[in-house]
């Protein structure tokens, strides 16, 4: 009451004083907003825990099909599990079975557990041989159903049905895209760490179905995937120069990038997949090319004598984020992706390299060393909030899941061991490692494959 | 020198109304705070529960409790309350029966004559008149027969009385009891609100929830609350719901979001703010006593502060 009494008195004087801004000072006189009727509460904490879900087994529509039937719910919980956001309930806890696909569950049982949310599902073998998948997911405290659909596929494909239904489950839940309907690129390391084979492999994004890309006779390195065609590109040591390389995953076919005198290196696509942009070595520095892939075409974006290399467009395609050295020790600058003047975002202490652009264009993830340590660390584009995410004896090669919420890196723990990936949520929580057969490096993520 | 002059004044002038259209245009936006009770002592309490007793003016007509607006319901089938009567004549003298419609059945039977129109021509046998009108549209032949038979009906009148019956609320009743969902409540519909009447006035010092127990009630929101990571991220994502409760602190209604937003994560918060609300339910730690002030809630679910990265 005293405080709106000054106020008042306050306008009056401004006004006597100031005749011309009356109709300013005649909104000043509106009435202060009214307390509410209902009592009000304001809530501004809570958890952020993962959810518990509960995920019985998928039923088979015959008994021979329920084989696969858990394996799909299985491949689904596992997913769910690794993304750190869901808690999946334990099977031995469930009062209900979900023995009926077609009712609506007894929801009492599904709350006693504490389970929030509920996914049902049947798997049937259709007439051809192909499956025919049906999932429903239900709130289980307002008692709705939330989504249902059904999906056909050849009998051998059942895991890409289970991480396109993950992707359904997880983008209804949190609100973000799914990113389990991938697949990950990777160079495959064998053999004793003075003979390292390497050759270059993909799998899905949980590790599973390895296939191998090359035979190992070139020395394969840092593989990009494009993000609209089936096309990885890399950089391969051959009988000369390295250089890089165009693959289409699908036909095996392989082709040099540009027909440059020197070496190139660390190429990375464009957001629309029409241009490669890479490094050209020329005498004791590098600079930063774009290739046209239609018209073969080259633009030169970069003329220091510096090291300038590993660049990485933003998603909108604006702008490029790459490493230099040319302020004496290598860190991280930005510049509009027609080349021209860059400027500088990393300040911290010790070296940044490797800056990889995130999809949702909201953080630029980068390798950073310093101390003797390498670790993984996001900014945002403009340098500010830097974080580092992990940290130790050698971290390396950021790669941005689709949804530019986890990242993907390789970590090598030193002395004989060999390294391995993992994948890191962009809080820095919930570190996961990647299932591989043997040591693997140099991780590129795909985009959606639906 | 002239020239510099305007300039400089103008310029100042410029300045100076700039200043005070864009430092006064704000003032400090600090509405004048609620008064607050603290319950200190249990004699905070029992003051704010009776002072508005004595000055509180009294509703010249309590109208009826009307909790939500909606379409009223109707009173009472007419019908039903002429079927009350012959039941009870007819347990004590079953002969009187068939006088006993003729008198209240004329009734109701003045509006809608077509509906009643078989009973009349039975009981009104000697005045012609519905026959009449009836013989003008029929055929003579058809009616005979009519006659007759409205003559046998006439003896047989006992079996009839059961017919009228036909009781509504019985049916309600009974579908009640197959029914198997859980009971919920109807709150009294009518199409303006009016709350019951507490003691005291509207909204002087009504009864309100002390700072401890509004802490309570949101320490016990926030342990249910469970944002999805994904909206964790976008800060300005406000979910107000309105909470209807029950004396016993149960949900009265389904918890209801008041606002929208274009923001993609609106949805799966304004769930995890619903969720967060079904699953604390039922909130019986409130005083039975300050019902009026919790029995609706606006709870305004806030994840500004939870992230600062």
């Amino acid at each position: 009451m005293l405080q709106s009494g000054h106020n008042s008195s306050l306008l009056i004087t401004r006004r006597t004083l100031l005749a011309a801004t009356a109709a300013g000072a005649v909104s000043l006189l509106a009435p202060a907003h009214n307390a509410a009727a209902a009592t009000r509460v304001d809530v501004t904490q809570g958890n952020v825990q993962p959810m518990p879900i509960a995920l019985p087994d998928f039923i088979g529509g015959t008994p021979p099909d329920s084989e696969p039937a858990r394996g799909v719910s299985q491949v689904i919980t596992n997913n769910l599990r690794r993304s750190g956001l869901f808690a999946p309930i334990d099977p031995a806890a469930f009062l209900d079975k979900g023995a009926n696909f077609d009712a609506t569950p007894r929801f009492e049982d599904w709350r006693v557990i504490n389970a929030q949310a509920l996914v049902t599902g049947r798997l049937t073998r259709q007439g051809d041989g192909r499956f025919k998948v049906e999932f429903r997911l239900w709130d289980v405290s307002g008692g709705q159903q939330l989504i249902g659909q059904q999906y056909f596929s050849p009998a051998d494909n059942w895991r890409r049905i289970a991480h396109i239904i993950s992707d359904a489950i997880y983008e209804r839940l949190t609100g973000e895209k799914g990113y389990f309907d991938t697949r990950v690129v990777f160079i495959d390391e064998t053999g004793p760490k003075e003979r390292r084979v390497k050759r270059l492999a993909i799998m899905d994004q949980d590790g599973a179905g390895v296939r191998y890309l090359t035979r190992g006779e070139d020395l394969v390195l840092t593989p990009r995937f494009s993000p609209s065609t089936q096309e990885i590109t890399y950089m391969s040591y051959g009988q000369a120069d390295p250089r890089v390389f165009l693959l289409n995953i699908e036909t095996g076919q392989r082709e040099i990038v540009g027909n440059f005198p020197g070496m190139t290196f660390s190429p990375r696509f464009s957001p629309d997949g029409q241009r490669i942009v890479m490094s050209l070595q020329q005498g004791g520095n590098s600079n930063i090319f774009a290739m046209d892939l239609r018209s073969k075409t080259t633009t030169r974006l970069t003329d220091t004598p510096a090291i300038d290399t590993a660049p990485s467009y933003a998603p909108d395609g604006s702008r490029i984020c790459f490493e230099s050295d040319r302020g004496g020790t290598q860190q991280i600058y930005v510049m509009s992706a027609g080349g021209g003047a860059a400027q500088r975002i990393s300040f911290g202490e010790g070296s940044y390299s490797t800056p990889v652009w995130s999809p949702r264009g909201d953080y630029i993830a980068f390798t950073k060393r310093g101390r003797g340590t390498f670790g993984i660390g996001v900014m945002k584009p403009d340098g500010q909030g830097e974080r580092l995410l992990t940290d130790g004896f050698h971290n390396e090669g950021p790669t941005w899941a689709p949804n530019g919420r986890v990242l993907m890196f390789f970590r090598d723990p030193g002395g004989n061991a060999g390294p391995g990936l993992y994948t890191v949520d962009i809080t820095g929580r919930n570190e996961q490692r990647i299932p591989t057969p043997s040591f693997a490096s140099d991780p590129a993520w795909s985009p959606l494959l639906s | 020198m002239k020239t510099g002059l305007t300039v400089s004044t103008v310029g100042h002038a410029a300045v100076l109304l700039w200043a005070l259209v864009s430092f006064g245009a704000k003032p400090h936006d600090a509405p004048p705070p609620d008064s607050m009770p603290v319950d200190i002592i249990s004699m905070s309490d029992f003051t704010q529960l009776t002072s508005g007793a004595k000055t509180a003016p009294k509703a010249p007509v309590p109208k009826p409790l009307v909790e939500k607006v909606a379409e009223a319901k109707p009173v009472e089938n007419p019908a039903a309350k002429v079927s009350d009567k012959p039941e009870i004549t007819t347990a004590s003298a079953p002969a009187e029966a068939p006088p006993e419609p003729k008198v209240s059945e004329p009734k109701p039977e003045a509006k809608p004559a077509k509906t009643e129109a078989k009973p009349s021509e039975a009981e009104k046998k000697p005045e012609p008149k519905p026959d009449a009108e009836a013989l003008k549209k029929d055929e003579s032949k058809k009616h005979e027969p009519k006659k007759d038979e409205a003559k046998a009906t006439a003896p047989k009148k006992p079996p009839q009385p059961p017919q009228p019956k036909f009781d509504p609320k019985q049916i309600e009743q009974k579908l009640a009891l197959l029914d198997k969902r859980a009971p919920q409540r109807h709150a009294a519909a009518g199409d303006v609100l009016s709350s019951q009447p507490t003691l005291g006035a509207p909204n002087g010092n009504a009864p309100r929830l002390s700072q401890n127990e509004m802490d309570a009630l949101r320490a016990r929101l926030a342990a249910c609350w469970n944002l999805p990571a994904g909206a964790a991220d976008a800060k300005d994502l406000n979910v107000e719901v309105q909470m209807l409760l029950r004396q016993d602190g149960s949900l009265s209604a389904e918890p209801k979001v008041l606002n929208r937003s274009a923001n993609p994560f609106f949805q799966v918060a304004a769930e995890s703010a619903l969720r967060a609300i079904r699953t604390c339910a039922p909130f019986d730690f409130l005083p039975v006593a300050k019902y009026e002030a919790w029995k609706d809630i606006e709870i305004n679910f806030n994840p500004q502060y939870m992230f600062r990265s």
